[in-house]
């Protein structure tokens, strides 16, 4: 590539828009704005945007190491003299704890053997991944993080992630090194909840302010001023309990959350990698895998007494069928 | 930067070029809520493009322009082809002209820029709108468009040297 010197007719010029390139430009960018929304997005561009931020999350995390550093300048001063006051609240504190963990300890036992008896298969997963937050783009039309941890360490997409108060937001895009989190403040971020005091259930969603509200609550839901939100694990994408906030009602009577992540910079966080459950249609049985009922085996269900009951379900299903017809 | 005025190729120019945007990109993604405290942001990209291409219109093609404008569609997670097409068409409309004798100074250089942040802006809101929609929320692109306007002379001053070169900037 040669550079010549610039002429004067170069820099009075300005940058040189030609009509078909500039054209072909602007017809590209409304194509990506009408192909790359989130409900219509094609699995190309969804590879494209992952790829771009796995390659560029080193420059990030590069760029923000310092930034990091200056965060913890100012805190760490202030802090100084209320260090001695810290230190005697945090003996209390520990004090108060080892009631509690002393209680969880022996509540995990009993749950445990609960579970043993039920034979419940619970596949609670206590695993989670620690990443720092490599940026933090703010935009008018997305509020998201991007995270120095991908799919080489387990995570995908859907996985919740919380800072050490509460939960954050939920990976949306995995790339091999990086993920990017979609925070709950996002205006396409609808999280099923309850409140723990009651089990009155609603969703959060978010509207791209610090206070994302809770709607379809029901008429005579049981919430009230400051009672803790966490996720009700209904959609079957986030599992049930995570802690979210509390629940405050604002002057125009909505119901609105305040997030317990808001109370510390979401810098460093925690991915949970998190199984989900997936409906019967979307995780079929592969019939190589049923055994097939033997009357030994079961001791009462034979080929005789099977038949009838198909038989009768089938009647049942066709009678049901005709009387849903109008 | 002398580079250019003794006729040799401006390699380093280039070079500082590509750095500068690319800096600009990842400041602007840098996290900066995690300093406790606001988190205003100007829009640098679009700052550093301006810049170049009234400097050295020939690193600034449009395809350049529109390059960057994706890559700040990708990094903040927006959908792709809004910042791309906001600042292709803010910067073709409001490009220097040959009839624009006062460009030394920066004051009419910074009232240029103004248009250029509010086309942009219109052009992004409209543009995300339709890509989410439903109207996107104006106020925080008003308080990101007012920072990158009050932002602009204090880099223009880093680089802008009244009277030292026809383009009104220093280099």
């Amino acid at each position: 590539m040669v550079f010549r010197s610039p002429s004067r007719r170069d820099q009075d010029d300005g940058v040189r828009f030609s009509r078909t390139l500039t054209a072909t430009l602007i017809i590209i960018s409304i194509l990506l704005i009408i192909f790359d929304r989130p409900d219509v997005r094609p699995p190309a561009l969804s590879a494209v945007r992952s790829t771009v931020v796995d390659v560029v999350a080193p420059l990030l995390d590069l760029a923000a190491r310092p930034l990091r550093a200056m965060g913890n300048i100012g805190p760490y001063w202030r802090r100084q003299s209320e260090l001695a006051q810290e230190n005697a609240d945090l003996r209390d504190q520990l004090n108060d704890t080892l009631y509690w963990r002393d209680l969880a300890l022996r509540l995990r036992d009993q749950i445990e053997i609960y579970e043993q008896t039920l034979d419940l298969d619970v596949t609670a997963s206590q695993e989670r991944v620690g990443a720092w937050t490599l940026a933090d783009p703010t935009g008018p039309f997305v509020q998201s993080r991007i995270i120095g941890a991908g799919a080489e360490r387990g995570i995908r997409d859907g996985d919740p992630v919380l800072n050490v108060f509460g939960l954050v937001g939920r990976v949306v895009e995995t790339g091999r090194r990086s993920s990017r989190v979609l925070l709950l403040t996002d205006l396409n971020s609808r999280v099923p909840v309850i409140a723990d005091r009651t089990n009155a259930r609603a969703i959060l969603i978010g509207n791209n302010t610090n206070f994302p509200r809770l709607d379809y609550v029901g008429r005579d839901a049981d919430l009230r001023d400051g009672d803790r939100i966490v996720t009700s694990g209904d959609d079957g994408v986030l599992p049930r309990g995570l802690p979210i906030g509390v629940a405050a009602l604002d002057r125009d009577g909505q119901w609105r959350v305040r997030l317990f992540s808001d109370q510390a910079p979401v810098d460093f966080v925690w991915v949970f990698p998190h199984v989900r459950v997936l409906p019967p249609e979307a995780d079929p049985v592969i019939e190589d895998e049923m055994e097939p009922p033997t009357g030994d085996e079961t001791g009462t269900a034979t080929d005789e007494s099977i038949e009838p009951a198909l038989t009768n379900s089938a009647d049942d299903t066709a009678s049901t069928t005709q009387g849903d017809a109008p | 930067m002398r580079g250019s005025i003794d006729g040799r190729p401006p390699y380093g120019l280039a070079v500082w070029a590509a750095v500068s945007i690319i800096l600009s990109l990842m400041i602007y993604a840098s996290p900066g809520r995690l300093a406790q405290g606001g988190s205003l942001m100007p829009m640098l990209p679009l700052i550093t493009i301006f810049i170049w291409s009234s400097i050295r219109p020939r690193f600034m093609p449009p395809f350049v322009i529109f390059i960057v404008g994706l890559m700040q569609d990708l990094i903040t997670g927006g959908p792709m082809g809004v910042w791309a097409l906001a600042y292709v068409v803010a910067l073709m409309i409001m490009r220097v002209r040959e009839e624009d004798g006062a460009k030394r100074e920066i004051g009419p250089i910074w009232f240029r820029f103004v248009g250029v942040v509010a086309i942009a802006t219109f052009i992004a809101w409209c543009a995300g709108s339709l890509a989410t929609g439903g109207p996107a929320a104006i106020r925080p692109m008003l308080v990101e468009a007012a920072a990158t306007v009050l932002m602009f002379p204090l880099i223009g001053l880093l680089t802008i040297r009244k009277r030292s070169s026809r383009s009104g900037f220093g280099i």
